[in-house]
């Protein structure tokens, strides 16, 4: 091998490793900050300290945006895996001409611009006055995160021996329970899936939320938002470190369920 | 004309309709919801873009800032699609050549990033580049003068903030069609007189050109339309489009106009859409 | 398809010039540093204008071996050497052997004509002069009218002929090929296996061919070196290892054979040089038996005898033979002493 050849993979690893600590490099950083004794940003930190998770949990207002935005996610995620998982469900299998349409439809949020999609979500909801604010967002997020159901749950369905439906319903099994019996242990891991990204996916996104916020309705991202503009503080560093641990747990949840989707079904 | 799958061209015709009926059933969640939360929404928004016939759109056109916006945001995305792409390319390059355990640590250092929001990862860079941040503690450690550099609130921020994010988009499309590439056409060619470099720049380069075409138009799609970025790492000079109709809703209070740039912006981005969805991607060639 | 046409002029007097250099291998041995040795203390010369093929099973070392000689390997050992030149340092791109590999290796991205014009391309040649010897060289196999093509647009076999036009362009030393037939159809290759060696003698080029088919190896080569487990354990004309293997391994590798005991030794001798002895009839060797199975195979009748312990295969292309054996009679079977070969009692 030349001189090149043999240098290249090494060179090539050498800048994907500096090319990945750019990738990483903010997510290390942010817990540290948030263990700090000053009042400041700082790294490396003063002194390890958790007053900034203090301030935090003692603030009612950013626990108040907490608790909008779990309840915004939970709604979200529960109607995308509703709609996510059926509109899988329904186009499984057979291909027709409008497929690839239909599919193309039901994938359109994640091309569309978000900041179009939250004014238009403000100028079509800002009537609905009969709705509380936080379920407004959490709709408006289960358009954006239906998608993602959608595709693990079709993922999940890949596997699935079209012949069980038929099966079943040649052994007079209505519809509903075809449904309970056959394909909901099929898509369960995908829809699982799907559920913990759509969460992670509601429980961050700021521009809808920013659009469609109220006094009373302000969710955790919007919050931050706001805050970083004013200044840096060990809070918000100690409300992203949460966050982070969200997206880790998030992250476990999704290898698990992978993992135990592997192991042979007792059905 | 349907093509039906086997069991179906086996059902009667009643079982067929009843089947039929059912599918379309399960279609009904997700009609509603699109219905009720993309497609009626859009529509408020044409409406009210076209609520004073064509003035809002006139409106907006002759505002200076218009174009501003527009330079900024076709800038911006291409300084930051051509960074990425750079980035991405040896990144990807890197991965198809690595061995096993090496690439799997460099997939999940890719891939990792999808898991955390553009404000977490925004609120990192802007601690990161501040004054008294840990990038410019380094610089000052190491010896520099750093004087009156300001890494923040400025046209470098962002693009460092946006390239972040955009990366992993960038690497994936380039990574798949590299691995189709057979290294054997590399032998190939040196069996026929070209040195490595040579061979490269002759077989693997072109043969990865449309992941790359493929990877560049979806990280200056993506890039389009950020909102976060430039106001958390960006200066007022760095005001994107999505920034702009944010500033016709809220600050001029024109909802009008800030239908009619939505308009604007739903056309500028179908066109990018039509022209990504026309590139062959990996695969036009693959190998023989 | 073959390819019947007048030749002109040109290729004539190619083929009059002793085409290629001597290429030697010295001792060469390859050991990879997570233990294996893969080719122990090769050594052979391919003459100019010699087709040579190195046969083996899977795992021989006959492909490292080929990969050594292209330079895409470095020996461990040993010495590569080009009309007594040591090239084993040379980096592939310096050496002038042209490689056909297993799935031909087109440049997809290129047509047939820019394929064929690459290497001319890399000798910094001008654009006239490379065109006009690739379009040559595509005359030569046939495919001038596909010259503008690209390779996935060609059959497997037309494949194949561009990756040998593309190979020979530029008057390399020596032509390798690593199992190029392997894709092919049986017929398709045999076709291919006629016309290879066809070009070989009119063009006069030195081949090294590798494969693991001896029935290719036998119809195309001057020589046949046979490996086994890296290292070449016979090198002869296809007679030679055909009729007098050395070793049980190359008697049972080349063909089929029976291995028959002798004393210490056992002797190789294949099922077509077995007969059915008639009463009374004497022959140099002989052993008695009982025929177990007999098969009409067209073009040749196979029978498996029981005898001493072991199933002896008897082949014949005499129909009159399947008429008079059945299975159950009691036989004699015999041979001529030229026709047993011995071998060492291990292998």
């Amino acid at each position: 091998m030349g001189r090149f050849e043999r240098l290249g993979r090494p060179l090539l690893i050498g800048a994907a490793l500096v090319i990945g600590l750019y990738l990483l490099l903010p997510t290390l950083i942010i817990v540290p900050m948030a263990l700090t004794k000053s009042q400041l940003i700082q790294f490396p930190p003063e002194w390890i300290s958790v007053h900034a998770f203090a301030d935090y949990f003692q603030d009612a207002q950013w626990i108040a945006s907490t608790i909008v935005s779990l309840k915004v996610a939970a709604l979200a995620t529960v109607i995308a895996c509703l709609a996510g998982s059926s509109a899988a469900i329904a186009l499984q299998g057979r291909s027709f001409r409008g497929k690839a349409i239909v599919t193309g439809i039901i994938l359109a949020p994640i091309v569309v611009p978000l900041v179009v999609l939250a004014l238009a979500d403000y100028l079509f909801f800002v009537q609905l006055r009969f709705i509380p604010v936080w379920m407004k967002i959490g709709l408006a997020h289960s358009l954006l995160v239906t998608p993602y159901v959608f595709v693990t749950v079709q993922a999940s369905l890949a596997g699935l021996d079209p012949a069980l439906a038929r099966s079943a319903r040649s052994l007079g099994a209505k519809p509903p329970s075809v449904l309970r019996h056959v394909y909901w242990p099929a898509i369960r891991p995908g829809v699982l899936a799907g559920a913990i990204f759509a969460f992670a996916v509601s429980f961050d996104e700021v521009v809808i939320a920013l659009f469609l916020q109220s006094p009373e309705a302000t969710t955790l991202p919007v919050r931050m938002f706001t805050s970083i503009q004013y200044d840096l503080t060990p809070k918000i560093a100690a409300v992203a470190s949460l966050m982070l641990g969200l997206a880790a747990l998030a992250l476990a949840a999704q290898g698990l369920v992978a993992l135990s989707s592997r192991k042979p079904q007792t059905s | 004309m349907v093509a039906m799958s086997t069991a179906e061209a086996a059902a009667t015709p009643r079982q067929r309709r009843r089947s039929r009926a059912g599918r379309l059933l399960l279609l009904l969640p997700v009609a509603v919801l699109y219905g009720l939360l993309m497609l009626a929404p859009i529509a408020f928004i044409v409406k009210t873009s076209f609520s004073a016939g064509l003035e809002h759109y006139r409106g907006v056109l002759a505002t200076p800032v218009l174009w501003r916006v527009i330079e900024n945001t076709a800038v911006i995305s291409a300084t930051t699609t051509l960074v990425a792409l750079v980035l991405a390319y040896a990144y990807a390059a890197a991965l198809w050549r690595a061995k096993p355990i090496l690439r799997v640590v460099l997939l999940g250092l890719v891939l990792l990033p999808f898991w955390t929001g553009v404000l977490v990862k925004n609120f990192a860079w802007a601690a990161l580049l501040q004054d008294n941040g840990v990038i410019l503690d380094i610089l000052r450690g190491l010896g520099f003068d750093t004087g009156g550099l300001s890494l923040l609130h400025n046209r470098f921020a962002v693009i460092v903030g946006m390239v972040h994010y955009v990366l992993p988009y960038a690497v994936l499309p380039i990574y798949v069609t590299l691995i189709a590439i057979d290294w054997h056409l590399v032998r190939a060619a040196q069996s026929l007189g070209a040195s490595f470099p040579r061979a490269v720049w002759n077989v693997i380069l072109p043969l990865s050109l449309p992941g790359v075409l493929a990877a560049g138009l979806l990280v200056f799609i993506v890039s389009t339309g950020f909102f976060i970025t430039p106001i958390i790492l960006g200066s007022p000079r760095d005001m994107m489009i999505a920034n702009l109709v944010d500033f016709y809703a809220h600050q001029i209070v024109d909802f009008g106009g800030a239908a009619a740039l939505a308009m604007l912006v739903i056309a500028g981005v179908s066109v990018l859409v039509i022209a990504y969805q026309r590139v062959p991607k990996e695969g036009q060639y693959g190998s023989l | 398809m073959l390819m019947r046409r007048v030749l002109p002029e040109s290729t004539v007097q190619e083929a009059d010039r002793a085409a290629g250099r001597r290429l030697e291998l010295i001792g060469v041995w390859k050991r990879y540093e997570s233990g294996p040795e893969v080719v122990k203390d090769v050594s052979f010369t391919l003459e100019p204008g010699e087709f040579l093929t190195l046969l083996g099973p899977s795992g021989s070392g006959k492909t490292t071996t080929l990969m050594m000689v292209a330079g895409f390997e470095l020996p461990s050992a040993g010495e590569i050497r080009v009309d007594h030149r040591d090239v084993s340092s040379l980096l592939p791109d310096q050496r002038n052997f042209g490689v056909v590999f297993q799935r031909y290796a087109l440049f997809p991205h290129m047509t047939v004509q820019e394929n064929v014009e690459f290497a001319m391309r890399m000798r910094n040649r001008p654009r006239g002069e490379s065109a006009r010897r690739a379009r040559g060289m595509l005359d030569k196999v046939g495919l001038a009218d596909f010259a503008d093509r690209k390779p996935r647009s060609l059959s497997g076999g037309q494949q194949q002929r561009v990756a040998l036009a593309r190979a020979l362009v530029f008057e390399p030393d020596a032509l390798l090929l690593d199992e190029p037939l392997g894709a092919l159809d049986r017929r398709l290759r045999e076709a291919m296996q006629i016309e290879i060696k066809e070009l070989q003698k009119r063009i006069g080029i030195s081949i090294l061919f590798v494969t693991h088919d001896q029935d290719e190896a036998m119809m195309m080569s001057d020589r046949i070196a046979v490996m086994n487990k890296g290292r070449i354990v016979q090198i002869g004309s296809p007679a030679e290892v055909y009729q007098r293997p050395h070793s049980a391994f190359v008697a049972s590798f080349l063909g089929e054979t029976n291995l028959i005991p002798r004393g210490n030794e056992r002797m190789s001798v294949r099922p077509e040089r077995i007969r059915f002895l008639a009463p009374g009839e004497t022959a140099d060797g002989s052993i008695d038996g009982r025929v177990v199975d007999a098969t009409f195979l067209g073009r040749q009748m196979r029978f498996i005898v029981a005898a001493l312990d072991q199933r002896i295969v008897v082949s014949t292309a005499d129909p009159a033979v399947y008429a008079r054996v059945a299975p159950g009679d009691a036989v004699r079977l015999g041979w001529n002493v030229e026709d047993a070969q011995s071998l060492a009692a291990e292998d």
